[in-house]
Formats: structure tokens, C-alpha cells, sequence
């Protein structure tokens, strides 16, 4: 079943994902779709069933796989501010700590069911174990809308989420995190509360921390830089010189920006960006076939990532139509905006040239482009690797919260170089050997390393 | 006794009640001792107080070092061996409500620690006690001797008094003989009253007995009455005169005397105001009337009350329900002040206007509410110079400009090109040298403060707050020298006088029927509240307060609960719509429902940039707020009040240690410490509560602040923009007319003449297969919005527009995707037995805030709810037909293009949140919105020029191109013009079916440019809105419509299609 990234998250969370999906013909299979159209629960069950075929998993790991370990159902009574009575649902899936403890966001949305958090626990196993991190996957969320509510009734939100799971969640259980409409302000929120119940000081509790609160330098640099890192690899294994390669990229936010810098580190040069222009509605992009001036575009990109035109035009840019990134004669796309950017109907735009494209975003690909872009034998870097970077900078926090000590930045972003090498390292070497697409390798290799963890505690 | 001692029971529990007994009697033995002093009727204060200081010690708990002392007035009486200590108790000692002394216990030294200190609480009731029972005895005492004092002069003066009336009548008969009649007849009037039979025998010779004249007006009704001479001679006032003396004390008829003469000085105010004399000689009386009454005591009298009224319908507003409300608040004191700051010539006759109107009966409630309302204490009002109505007409006159005002009569073009001569004439004109030695006068009291000059139309008054903003107001930075300030200032009012000429309110009265109406136009000349930082002037903040919220963004938020434009600088920013910049919204009533919740929101919607004076340039200046804070930032009162840091996704306080000016790259204004930290929120909401509550119908307010005062500006009626005045519910329109109706969260306005509904069946679009059908939805409606006709279709959708997470919600698309609709309209269906939450537009509502795009939610399944299924669900689908790449969609969304499916009818959407109800109906197009009472303001919304004027030119275009020289195959017209809807400010669209080469194509359009040009001018001529060039040129080529690609979709499209035009002949051929 093609399921293309849909929960609206903070692109450089760590914690919070999207799901991506499986494209292989060989992993597409399973009936995910109900009478009631579609339910994100059974879609990732579908997949994982699909990638289980692949492994042939044997049925106990199915099993135990297929489902969450716990799961968590309760109720947040909260006192409003005009002093009536509000009750919240509130949930929290652990759905398999068998690498290490549960790690994942908790989410704030009016019309959070069980069956999303469900298929976002699944998905946020995957995700550590592809990177290798020691952590497993949970995910959580409270059927509210922060819009109707105030930061005090939020605050209390966060204080009684912790009051009804005290007992299951911490440090060395089950780790939660930002996610939809929740910022580092409510992990605070939430921090404060458990450890009053615990007595004592527990930072590494939860990740998304402010820096000098408990989180971890390098947490903005990280998705960004994973990315490159990630592509790094994938020229020295295509033997190709960083040097000469050129790039187009889509975006100007945070993560596109460390992108570019790394990547013009590692010796690239961008020839186009593109970016969303809040006063006229509608993308642009900016290219000159010179290379673009990283820093000089900066000054003269607002906060959201906006270029100003006519400034760039100064700067020698050509400014384009919001799609002409894609079209570029580069070597390398990285899409690292939205999802369903390159779509079955765009994807023949791609120059005949481009060798690779990075996922920097979160389901950038629409499953008819992916099958186009396999077909024409680019080499991808699948979102939930490439931008694994963030994941990897939280179980970093958590280790840092831990021990209480902090890491310079230097060392967050060596650390996390070598976490990305040889993540891809192994994804890639499964994908040449078994012949496997690169996006289905990244998440077989995270279910085998999953179900494995689950033999050798003697689960399975 | 507390219960939990009554319980703890035992030995110890009879000790302590035995304990407490004690004590008790020991208090009441001390009050016997103290009464017994204060009852003695001969005592005096000394003795009295002697004998307490006695007695006090025995009613404490420890005697033995008790000692007292109490001082009256300068005398002081203290225990024989009083001396201070830190063990005190103390009660002040009042005489009516004055403090005149006090009474203190002291023990000498340390006692064991009790309720309060070392004393009992008992003992604080008691030292209380006897401190109110000396009190009233120094009272009673002060009163006696008054009273002895009184009497003793009364009896010495009756004799004194005794005649001197009489020789004050004597005066009065000979001085004054008009007052001296009027005296008497008040005098007999009194008397009759007072039951004297004979005053009625005397009242009777000269006038009929009442119940007579009863009759006679029963049976002659049709009669004029017989006239009966009142012969009131010197003798009768003589009689009346007599039995008063024999009736009355000598002192109660001079008293009665003195009152109506003091009556009779009013009666000069009351001449003055109703014979219409000129303001000066207004003004005149009322400083007469002020330096008369300031040394008298006030007397009530209806007189008073109607002069109140008359000084208000003179100065203020002739309107009733203004009169009402201000002759509570308004005295004729007031006026006095007033006066000293209204600017008029000697033969004024103006008003001030609507705006100076509503500002000052404003401030005047508010000054008489604040002694309820604390909040209230601290509103100020700037400085504010008033220049009357009718000094335009004296300034015009003076300048021999008479003749500008037929200008109105003109045609609407020629007045645009005349405006700027106008002006500029205006401007060279001088000021009568009464008015300009005025302004001088106000410029001195002004000193080099910066001001805003602001027209304060008559017509404001009348027509409500919608004229306001036609006129012009002027900032002035007002710096230099005096004379050159002066001449800033008379130059700016020129200015604005001239406005009253220029094209838009023209055009605007014209519209209404108000044009024959005089010009008169008052000024307020405001000082601009604000402080100097680095070069800029400015308020730290500034906005508009509504009472009524018309723009909710969540459910919890009543309309009640207000709704504040708050923007960093001046206020400008917050009064106006800006399409590229956000002001912060706060519903005054739930400071914590924020329109912008999560962090990326809030920093998303923030205001960017901000308006200030410029002392330097002497300019008005927009400024990036980022910048601003860079160079003196931290010069800015409050300033922590009004940012935030961004960091780290989070917003966070600025700390008073690091500063904002280093700072700034994640500086955003979000206002969180003035909403948190100060009662600047209440504060408002206590303004807006009262002037409603007091006004009797919803205000809306113009405030600032300058870091240390809050400042009103403005205060009138509520207004309401074009769309959003309350619309009325039509009754009885057949139920198959109706298409939905809704009684939940409604906001005021209306829709007029929509022709496409793109409707997304709720049902259908949870039916889904699969994310990609659903994702497909959204860019469906993506390119609906872009080739539908701008804001005459709606969009109706399931749950909640703009869903990104869980799409199955809502339609999932963003402010671009939808920025073209009229209205955006969320329905939630049940499901099972749950209502859906509706998103209330949060995902984009200050874009739709902005854009003027209405929000509605509909529940169709809950009672007494129409939704009409079967029109939206049976009507013709065009989609497959319009957009053939959706067609697959067409269960699912459903176009309908109105006219064609209710045969020539088309939607109308009426909203009125008063009665919490709205409906959409179908009925005929209207030329002109339906009219409502409240509506003087809805403008025709469609006028039949615009279009036939557009139509008209692209069929010259068309008959002019030559199509070999261009390559152009085809020419069409689409958009506005072709669907008749265009307005004064609408493009033309035209499409190019061009197949030519690259030359060609710049040759067409450099031909097509200069038309454009051409045609922006002179539409702007004609209406004033100014473009950049009027055409809005698509060029599709023939692999474009081989290939159906957006814009050559129009071409013989099923709906909105383009129209062909014919071409000219060649010139080659």
C-alpha cells in the first residue's frame, strides 16, 4: 500500500516521523484499506507484513512485532481557566523496547486516535534501530487542540499526562519527546512534573530540551548535516568526487541551509535553491550555475526561510518557477522541504544527469515518482535514512541527560558522523547484496535488527 | 473557641476555658468603665479621656505593663508612666469620616507571643471599640456647639434679617423690575404650595380655577380659548409679598429670594444656547456662568439639565441617542473646559463632529465610572485641540474659494483630476487671523510634542463610524521653529480641508444620497502619545479594541469576549488590514486563547514591522520592526513587555540582564509580558465593557500607550467593513431556496452573488480508498481556486480546512491553495454519535483575517438546521468537465455552477451573529445588496460600468491586433469582465492563443503592455484604484490546449469559459 509521509511534524524533530512507505514491488502487498478507507494502524501492519516476507520472519517475531508491547489509555481531568472541568484523553504506546527503551513524541491533536499513535510507535522502532541507536520506539499523544486551549490549561495538559504514566515512563523505560504542537516548552512542562513525583533529577526523562535545560548542542545543525553525511558515503561508494559534483536543492529552512554548508564543506556547489514566498502565495527558485552564496542568501532570507527576490536577483540569481529546482542539470536533488514534492507528475522534469537524490524531507517522493526514479536507476537516499540525523542527536541528549555531562558541539556532530557512516554503510551493503532498493533495505535492515534483539532476549 | 480545641477535652480544656472567661470579663469590666466616662454629659473631652487611659489597662492581659495613650486633635493624655515601646496596639480615632486622633496600647516590655504579637484578638476589637465610642462623642460634641453657635446667631440676626429681604425686594422692584415680577410669582407659586388659603384666594382672582379650564377643554376642543388678562401688577406682587411676611420666617424668605435670583443668573445661559448665537458669545456665557457659580454653592434645577442638553446639541451632536446617554456625563462645568481648547472664529457656529464628538463623551463617562472602577483611574486622553465645523467655510470663504464646492457635482474623473490642484491650492490659502492666532495659542500649549491632524466630519455623526476613514489624517512631526511649526500645522489642516473635496468621499456621498450635504468638517488636533527613541517617535504600543469579537478563532471564544488589534508603534498598523504583516489578536475576555498557539505561529504571525515618526526626515516612516529594535531597542518603555525570544522552538520572556538589542535575531513581538504580567488586558476590558454597558450598543475603541499611561483616541459605534455588518435572516424563503442554515460561533456579514459552489461531500471524502485519492482533493480544489472567478465561489468542506496530519479530517490544502474563495465553510457531519471539532480556519485564520475571506461552520444534523442535499448533492457536477485531470474525484467534489442549476438564481450568504443565525439561499443577482437598516453602509456590489467599460475595451484590442504581425490565432476574454462581475480595481483577463516566434511573442506583448498601461490610467481616473496596467495577459500555445493545461482549459469550458473575441483583419493581407 503506498503510503506516503502524512503526520504534520516539525520537519527537524527528532523524535517525531513521518511514515515513509515501501515502493518495492517485491514489498508491496497486504490490504491495508478497510471498507472506511484507510487506517494508518493497518497500513503499517500491511507494510511490516511486507517486509517481514522479505526477511521471512518467522511467526513469533510476526507476531510480537506486528503489535505494540503496552499500551497506555487514560484520562487527564484539568482545571480550565474559567474554572470548569475539561477531561482529556491521553495515550502512550510502547511498541517494542527490545534494543533499548522506548524513545518517541508526544503529540497534541484534536483527533488523535490510538490507531495513529500506534503506527507511529511501529514506525519510531524502525527508525532507531536503522540508525542503530540503542533505543526502541513508543509514541504518545492527547486528544486535544492547543488552538482552543491556554498555555496554563496546556501546562496542566503536560503535568497530568505525566501524573497518569509516572510509573511507566523515565530515564531507563520509555523516553518522550516534542512533537505535533509540542515544543521544548511543554517537555519542560513535563520534566518538572516527573521529577517532583520522582524526587530527584531524571533530565534524561525526556529530549527536545532547550540547551542549558538538559539538551544537546548540535540539535539544529543535525538533520541537515546527516543528510550530507549520508551523501557523503553514497558518492565515495559511487566513486564520485564531492568536488565536482553539483547540487539543487529544495527549501531554505533549517535543515536545507546545514545541508548546503556541509555540503559545500565536503567541496559541492549548489546551482539552485527553492523556497516558499509568503506575500506572493507561491514558490520560486533561485538559481545561478556560478554557485550560490550560502551566506550572502542568508542575509537576505527572513526566519521562515523566504528569500527576498529582488534581492537575490542582486546576487546574480535567475529566479525561476517554484518546480524549476528539480529541472536543474545537477548531480545531486535534495529535496528537504515537504512531502509530495516530487510527484508522478513532475518527475520527469529530473535532468538526465542527476545521480542521486537525498531525502532531506520527510516523504518527499510520491510512490509513482519513486517507481520512476527507481526505474531510471538514480540512486536515492531514503528520507528515513538521510534524515535520521535528528533521531540520532536526541538518544545523543538522552545520553548527555543521563550522565550529566555535555558534549561540545564539535563532539555531538563527530559522533554523529560516525553513527550516519555506518548506518548507511549497512543499509547499502544489504541493498547491493540482496539486490534490494534502497528505501526497502533501510527498513528491512531496521526490522532485522528489531526481531533479532527480540531472539537474543529469548522472546521469540 | 475553635472545635478542634472544643475536642482535645480534659484538664487542659478546663484551664483554657477558665482562661478565656477571665479574659472575657476583664474586657467588659474595662467597657463598663469607659462607658460610665462617656456617659457623663458634662465631662469634657479631657476629663472623658483621662478616665479611659484609667481604664484600659485592666482590659488587657497583662495590666501590669499596659499602659496608654490617645491624642486628640494636639492634645495628648497618656498613662502616668507611659512611654513608648515596640509592643503596640493602635486604632485611629475618626469624627465622621476624619481622623482626629488616636488611641495606642503599649506594654513595656516583651509578653509571650499571642494572635497578634504579644495581644489577644479580642484586644484588637476592643481598643476598636472604645476608639468609635470616643469618636462619636467628639462628634457629638462638635455638633452641639455648631448648633448652640447657630442658634445663638439666629436668635441675635432674626431681628437683623428681619426687613433686610424687604429691601432686597425694594432693589429688585427698582433695578430689575423683569426679575422682581418673577420673584413674586415664584413667591405665590411657594406659597399656595406651602397650603396658604390665602395665596390660593389671591392665586384665583387672576387665574381660573384648574378644573374649569379642565372642562372648558373638554367641551371646546375645536375652540380657540378665551384669553384672560393675568393682570400681574405692583399691587398683587405687593399682597404676595405681605402674606409671605405674615407667613413665612424672615430667614426662609430670604433664603427663597436668593435662590431664584441665583436661578436667574442660569436663565441668561439658557437664552444664549437656544437663540442660536454664535459661539463665541456661547462661550462667553459659559465663562460667566462659571466665574458666577464657582463662589456659590451649585443648585439643582431642571433648568441646569437643559441647558446641559442644549450646550451638548450645540457643541457635540444633535443626534438623540447621543444626547441621552452624554447629558449624564456632560455638566455645563465641563464645558468651561472644553471651551478652552476649541479653536472658532467670532461668528462660529460649528460643531466639534462625530470623531471629537465620541472621543469626548468617551473620556467623560469613563472619568465618572472610574470611582467604581478602578481599572478605569488610569485612562488618560492626549491633548486635544478642537476646530469647529464651519471654520472650513470661513477658511474657504477668506480665500475666495467659494466655487470648490460645486466641485461635488462634477463628474467623478474630473474631480480626480482637479483633486491634486485642490489641494495644492488649499494649501497656499491662509487662515483667518482669529483662527490662526487660536492655532498659535493651541501651538504654544502643544510645544514641540509631534501631532496627528484628524478630520472629524458632520456626516460621521449622521451616517455612523463607516465615513470615518474617507477623510484624511495627517501625522506631523512637528519640530523647528515656532513659526515654522505653525505653518506645518495650518498647512496640514489645508490639507485635510481639501480632502473633503477629494474623489473618494465624493464618489462615497454621492453613492449614499448624502451629497447636497454641507461640508462642514470639524478638526482634532491630537498630541501624538508616545516617546522620542534614537530619531523615532512612537507609542510603545497601539491598536483597536472591539466590545464584539467578530472574528473567532476557537469556539470557546465568545463574542462578548472582545477582540483587541494590538501592534508594537503607532497604531496605524493595527486599524487597517495589511495584506504582508500580522498584528497580535487577543480576545480581551479569554487572554489565553491565542490565535496563534503553537510557537511556529506565533513567530509566523507576528508583526513585522512597525510605524513611527521620524524627527529627523519630519516624516511618517514604516519601518522593519528588526531593525528598529537593533539600533535602540532598549530605548523603547516596556519593551520587554512587548517581545518574546524565539529559541530553540520555544518562546521565552526576555530577561531584564541580556537586553533585546543584542538579541535580535530571535527577537517576536507577542505582547506575552503585557498580557501575563499587567492588567493592561483587564484594563481594556473594563473600557469596553463600560462603554457598552453605558453607550448601549457595542463600541469600538483607538488606543496607545507610551510605556507609562494608557491613552483612549477614539471611541465610536462598533463599526463594521462592508462584509461583516449584521445581515438580516430572511423569513419565508421556500425550503428548496435554502441551501444550508446555521446557528453556531456566526460572525456579521454577508455574500452577495456567488456563482460556483465547490462542494466536498463530507461522506464521500471519508470514503476514500487511499492518502493519494485524498491528497488529490486538495490540489482539486488548488486549482478550482485558481480559475474560478476571485471571491464568487465558496468552498464547503468536511471538518477542517487546511488539515495536514490526519487529512481524513479536513481538505488538505494551504492559504494559497484557498485564497481566492468568498467564504470558507467547514461542516461537520455526526458520526455515529460525535459531532466532529471544527477547525475554525486556525490553520490559516489571520490570513483569512486579513483577506476578508469569511469562516462558517455548519452542523447539518442538529435541530432546526437545513441542509440542503439535495441541491448540493443533485445539482450538476462540472468538475469532470472543468478539470478532467480530477474527474475521478467527481463523486467526491462537486462543482456547482449556481445560476445554471436553480435556474438563474444565485447564492447569498447572510450572517448575523446578533441573532446567532445565518443562511444560504438562492435568489435572483442583485445590482445592489439587499438593504438593511443597518446597512447604509453596504455598498452596491456590483455596478454595471466596471464591466461593460472592460468588455468594451477588449473588443477594441481584439479589432486592433493584427494577427500575422503577432501570431495570434486567437484572443479571449475570461475572468471578471467576461462574467460581468468585474469591480473597479478587477483585471482584465484575456487569453492569447499564440503560434508565432519568439519576436512576435515580445511584440505582442510590448503591444499588449502599452494597452495595459493605458487602460490602468485611465481606470484610475474613473475610480481611483490605482494598478499597475489593467490587462492581465495569459499566452497559451497550441501544445497547451492540445495538452488541456490550466489556463488553455478555458478555452470551451464547460463553466466560467473564455469568451472568443473577434480579431482584426490583417494589414499584410
Amino acid at each position: 500500500m503506498p503510503f506516503s509521509s502524512v503526520y504534520n511534524l516539525p520537519p527537524n524533530d527528532a523524535d517525531s516521523n513521518q511514515m515513509s512507505w515501501l515502493s518495492a514491488k517485491t514489498l508491496r502487498r497486504g490490504r491495508p484499506v478497510t471498507d472506511s478507507g484507510f487506517n494508518p494502524y493497518e497500513m503499517a501492519q500491511a507494510q511490516f507484513d511486507s517486509g517481514a516476507e522479505v526477511l521471512g520472519l518467522d511467526r513469533g517475531a510476526r507476531e510480537i512485532l506486528r503489535v505494540p508491547l503496552r499500551e497506555y489509555q487514560f484520562s487527564i481531568p484539568i482545571r480550565m481557566d474559567d474554572g470548569s472541568v475539561g477531561v482529556y484523553r491521553g495515550f502512550r504506546v510502547q511498541h517494542n523496547d527490545a534494543r533499548g527503551p522506548c524513545k518517541g513524541g508526544i503529540r497534541f491533536h484534536p483527533a488523535e486516535t490510538i490507531d495513529t499513535v500506534r503506527a507511529l510507535a511501529m514506525w519510531m522502532t524502525w527508525k532507531c534501530a536503522v540508525v542503530d541507536i540503542p533505543l526502541g520506539g513508543g509514541k504518545g499523544g492527547v486528544v486535544c487542540d492547543p488552538h482552543n486551549l491556554s498555555m496554563r490549561e496546556q501546562e496542566q495538559i503536560c503535568r497530568g499526562w505525566v501524573r497518569q504514566l509516572a510509573k511507566n515512563v523515565g530515564p531507563v523505560t520509555d523516553i518522550p519527546a516534542p512533537d505535533v504542537m509540542t515544543s521544548s516548552q511543554h517537555m519542560l512542562w513535563m520534566l518538572d512534573e516527573f521529577e517532583h513525583i520522582c524526587g530527584g533529577h531524571y533530565p534524561g526523562f525526556i529530549t527536545g530540551k532547550p540547551v542549558g535545560m538538559g539538551g544537546s548542542l548540535g540539535r539544529t545543525e543535525a538533520t541537515g548535516y546527516g543528510v550530507i553525511f549520508t551523501l557523503r558515503e553514497a558518492l565515495r561508494e559511487l566513486g564520485i568526487d564531492p568536488d565536482k559534483t553539483t547540487a539543487s536543492v529544495q527549501g531554505f529552512g533549517n535543515v536545507a541551509q546545514f545541508a548546503i554548508e556541509l555540503y559545500q564543506q565536503i567541496g559541492g556547489k549548489v546551482i539552485c535553491v527553492s523556497c516558499w514566498d509568503q506575500a506572493d502565495q507561491q514558490a520560486y527558485s533561485f538559481s545561478n550555475p556560478e554557485g550560490i552564496d550560502l551566506k550572502a542568501l542568508k542575509g537576505i532570507t527572513n526566519r521562515f526561510g523566504d528569500i527576498d527576490k529582488a534581492k537575490a536577483k542582486e546576487l546574480g540569481c535567475e529566479i525561476l518557477d517554484g518546480e524549476a529546482w528539480l529541472g536543474q542539470d545537477a548531480d545531486i536533488l535534495i529535496p528537504a522541504a515537504l512531502e509530495n514534492q516530487i510527484t508522478g507528475e513532475n518527475v520527469e522534469r529530473i535532468s538526465k544527469k542527476v545521480k542521486i537524490i537525498a531525502e532531506g524531507a520527510n516523504g518527499p517522493t510520491t510512490p509513482e515518482a519513486d517507481h520512476a526514479i527507481q526505474s531510471r536507476d538514480i540512486f536515492v537516499i531514503p528520507d528515513f535514512l538521510a534524515n535520521a540525523g535528528g533521531v540520532t542527536c536526541s538518544y545523543f541528549e538522552q545520553v548527555q541527560s543521563n550522565a550529566n555531562y555535555y558534549w561540545e558541539k564539535d563532539d555531538v556532530l563527530s559522533r554523529l558522523d560516525l553513527k550516519m557512516t555506518a548506518a548507511f554503510a549497512a543499509v547499502s551493503e544489504l541493498s547491493r547484496k540482496r539486490k534490494l532498493y534502497m528505501r526497502d533495505a533501510a527498513y528491512v535492515i531496521a526490522v532485522d535488527r528489531v526481531a533479532q534483539a527480540c531472539r537474543d532476549r529469548g522472546w521469540v | 473557641m475553635n472545635p478542634s480545641e472544643r475536642n482535645q477535652g480534659g484538664y487542659q480544656d478546663v484551664k483554657n476555658l477558665l482562661q478565656q472567661l477571665q479574659e472575657r470579663a476583664r474586657e467588659l469590666n474595662c467597657l463598663y468603665r469607659v462607658e460610665e466616662a462617656l456617659g457623663d454629659p458634662r465631662a469634657t473631652i479631657a476629663d472623658i479621656c483621662s478616665e479611659i487611659i484609667k481604664a484600659i489597662p485592666a482590659g488587657w492581659q497583662y495590666p501590669e505593663v499596659c499602659v496608654a495613650r490617645i491624642r486628640i486633635d494636639d492634645n495628648s493624655f497618656s498613662s502616668p508612666s507611659f512611654s513608648e515601646s515596640d509592643w503596640v496596639q493602635r486604632a485611629d480615632i475618626l469624627s465622621g469620616d476624619v481622623k482626629v486622633g488616636d488611641i495606642c496600647v503599649y506594654y513595656t516590655r516583651e509578653m509571650p507571643e499571642r494572635d497578634e504579637g504579644p495581644f489577644l484578638r479580642e484586644e484588637s476589637k476592643l481598643i476598636q471599640t472604645i476608639a468609635d465610642r470616643i469618636g462619636h462623642r467628639i462628634m457629638h460634641h462638635r455638633l452641639r456647639a455648631i448648633l448652640d453657635q447657630t442658634e445663638d446667631g439666629a436668635k441675635a440676626s432674626e431681628s437683623e434679617h428681619k426687613g433686610e429681604w424687604q429691601v432686597v425686594v425694594q432693589m429688585l422692584k427698582q433695578t430689575d423690575r423683569k426679575l422682581y415680577l418673577s420673584v413674586s410669582r415664584k413667591m405665590l407659586n411657594h406659597l399656595c404650595w406651602s397650603g396658604i388659603e390665602e395665596a390660593d384666594q389671591l392665586m384665583k382672582t387672576f387665574t381660573p380655577d384648574p378644573h374649569e379650564t379642565d372642562v372648558d377643554m373638554m367641551e371646546d376642543m375645536n375652540q380657540p380659548h378665551q384669553r384672560r388678562s393675568i393682570g400681574y401688577s405692583s399691587e398683587l406682587c405687593k399682597s404676595v409679598f405681605r402674606i409671605a411676611f405674615e407667613n413665612l420666617a424672615d430667614r426662609d424668605i430670604l433664603r427663597l429670594i436668593q435662590k431664584w435670583i441665583q436661578e436667574d443668573k442660569l436663565a441668561f445661559l439658557v437664552q444664549v444656547v437656544n437663540r442660536n448665537l454664535s459661539l463665541s458669545e456661547v462661550a462667553d456665557a459659559i465663562r460667566r456662568y462659571h466665574y458666577l457659580a464657582e463662589n456659590e454653592p451649585e443648585i439643582e434645577s431642571p433648568n441646569k439639565r437643559g441647558i446641559e442638553v442644549s450646550l451638548i446639541r450645540r457643541f457635540l451632536s444633535d443626534q438623540l441617542p447621543y444626547i441621552n446617554v452624554a447629558k449624564q456625563f456632560i455638566e455645563v462645568h465641563d464645558f468651561f473646559e472644553l471651551i478652552g481648547n476649541v479653536v472658532y472664529s467670532s461668528e462660529s457656529h460649528g460643531k466639534l463632529g462625530g470623531k471629537s464628538a465620541g472621543m469626548y463623551l468617551a473620556s467623560q463617562i469613563l472619568k465618572h465610572k472610574a470611582a467604581d472602577n478602578e481599572l478605569l483611574t488610569e485612562v488618560k486622553i492626549p491633548k486635544t485641540y478642537y476646530v469647529t465645523s464651519d471654520v472650513l467655510l470661513q477658511f474657504m470663504h477668506f480665500n475666495n474659494f467659494d466655487e470648490v464646492v460645486e466641485q461635488k457635482y462634477k463628474p467623478i474623473s474630473q474631480v480626480r483630476f482637479e483633486y491634486p490642484h485642490i489641494v495644492q491650492t488649499f494649501k497656499n490659502g491662509r487662515f483667518p487671523a482669529e483662527i490662526a492666532k487660536s492655532l498659535s495659542v493651541a501651538m504654544d500649549d502643544f510645544g514641540e510634542q509631534p501631532l496627528i491632524v484628524r478630520s472629524s466630519s458632520l456626516l460621521e455623526d449622521r451616517v455612523g463610524a463607516a465615513f470615518s476613514g474617507k477623510y484624511k489624517s495627517l501625522f506631523l512631526a512637528n519640530q523647528g521653529t515656532k513659526q515654522q511649526r505653525l505653518e506645518a500645522l495650518m498647512d496640514a489642516i489645508a490639507e485635510v480641508y481639501a480632502s473633503t473635496f477629494g474623489p473618494d468621499p465624493i464618489e462615497y456621498r454621492t453613492e449614499r444620497g448624502l451629497l447636497d450635504f454641507g461640508e462642514e468638517m470639524g478638526i482634532l488636533i491630537q498630541e501624538v502619545v508616545g516617546t522620542r527613541v534614537g530619531k523615532y517617535y512612537l507609542p510603545s504600543f497601539a491598536g483597536v479594541a472591539f466590545s464584539r469579537n467578530e472574528f473567532r478563532w476557537s469556539p470557546r471564544i465568545k463574542r462578548e469576549d472582545g477582540l483587541i488589534r494590538l501592534v508594537p508603534g503607532l497604531g496605524t498598523r493595527a486599524v487597517d488590514r495589511l495584506s504582508d504583516d500580522y498584528p497580535v489578536l487577543i480576545a480581551p475576555g479569554q487572554p489565553g486563547l491565542r490565535a496563534s498557539s503553537t510557537p511556529d505561529e506565533v513567530v509566523r504571525y507576528s508583526p513585522a514591522n512597525l510605524d513611527v515618526i521620524n524627527l529627523e526626515t519630519n516624516s511618517f516612516d514604516t519601518i522593519p520592526l528588526r531593525e528598529f529594535v537593533r539600533e535602540v531597542g532598549d530605548q523603547l518603555p516596556t519593551i520587554e513587555y512587548i517581545v518574546s525570544l524565539f529559541k530553540e522552538d520555544r518562546i521565552r520572556s526576555v530577561s531584564a540582564l541580556t537586553g533585546v538589542t543584542d538579541q535580535n535575531d530571535e527577537l517576536v513581538v507577542t505582547f506575552e509580558g503585557l498580557i501575563s504580567r499587567t492588567p493592561f488586558v483587564s484594563q481594556i476590558k473594563a473600557i469596553l465593557d463600560t462603554l457598552e454597558s453605558t453607550m448601549g450598543m457595542p463600541v469600538d475603541i483607538e488606543f496607545a500607550h507610551d510605556g507609562r499611561d494608557f491613552y483612549l483616541l477614539q471611541c465610536r459605534a462598533q463599526s463594521y467593513s462592508k462584509t461583516s455588518t449584521p445581515a438580516p435572516i430572511p423569513k419565508g424563503t421556500p425550503r428548496e431556496q435554502v441551501v444550508f442554515t446555521a446557528n453556531k460561533y456566526i460572525s456579521n456579514g454577508s455574500i452577495q452573488n456567488i456563482t460556483h459552489i465547490v462542494y466536498v461531500d463530507p461522506q464521500k471524502y471519508s470514503d476514500l480508498p487511499d492518502r493519494a485519492s485524498i491528497l488529490a482533493v486538495g490540489r482539486a480544489v488548488s486549482f478550482l481556486n485558481k480559475v474560478l472567478p476571485k471571491r464568487k465561489f465558496i468552498l464547503m468542506g468536511p471538518g477542517r480546512w487546511g488539515s495536514r496530519g490526519d487529512i481524513k479530517l479536513g481538505v488538505s490544502v494551504t492559504y494559497s491553495d484557498i485564497n481566492n474563495t468568498a467564504a470558507l465553510i467547514e461542516i461537520a457531519r455526526k458520526k455515529g454519535n460525535y459531532v466532529p471539532d471544527l477547525s475554525f480556519g486556525t490553520h490559516f485564520f489571520q490570513d483569512l483575517v486579513e483577506a476578508d475571506i469569511r469562516y462558517l461552520p455548519l452542523y447539518p444534523d442538529e435541530k432546526d438546521i437545513v441542509f440542503n442535499d439535495r441541491f448540493l448533492a443533485g445539482s450538476e457536477n462540472l468538475l469532470p468537465e472543468l478539470a478532467p485531470d480530477f474527474a475521478e474525484l467527481k463523486d467526491t467534489i462537486r462543482l456547482i455552477e449556481v445560476p445554471k442549476s436553480a435556474s438563474g438564481r444565485v447564492l447569498c450568504i447572510h450572517m448575523n451573529a446578533d441573532l446567532e443565525e445565518a443562511i444560504g439561499f438562492l435568489a435572483y443577482p442583485s445590482q445592489e445588496s439587499v438593504s438593511t437598516p443597518a446597512q447604509v453602509e453596504s455598498k452596491p456590489v456590483l455596478q454595471e460600468h466596471f464591466w461593460r467599460w472592460r468588455l468594451y475595451m477588449v473588443e477594441c484590442i481584439a479589432r486592433q491586433i493584427d494577427p500575422h504581425r503577432f501570431g495570434v490565432v486567437n484572443l479571449y476574454v475570461l475572468g471578471s469582465t467576461k462574467s460581468a462581475t468585474a469591480g473597479p480595481s478587477s483585471d482584465i483577463d484575456i487569453l492569447v492563443h499564440f503560434r508565432g516566434s519568439d519576436e512576435q511573442l515580445d511584440l505582442l506583448r510590448n503591444w499588449l503592455e502599452g494597452w495595459s498601461l493605458c487602460l490602468a490610467e485611465t481606470n484610475y481616473s474613473q475610480t481611483g484604484y490605482r494598478t499597475g496596467g489593467l490587462l492581465d495577459v495569459h499566452i497559451v500555445t497550441d501544445e497547451d490546449i492540445a495538452n488541456n493545461t490550466s489556463w488553455a482549459a478555458k478555452i470551451g469550458a464547460i463553466t466560467d469559459a473564455a469568451r472568443p473575441l473577434t480579431l482584426g483583419e490583417s494589414n499584410e493581407d
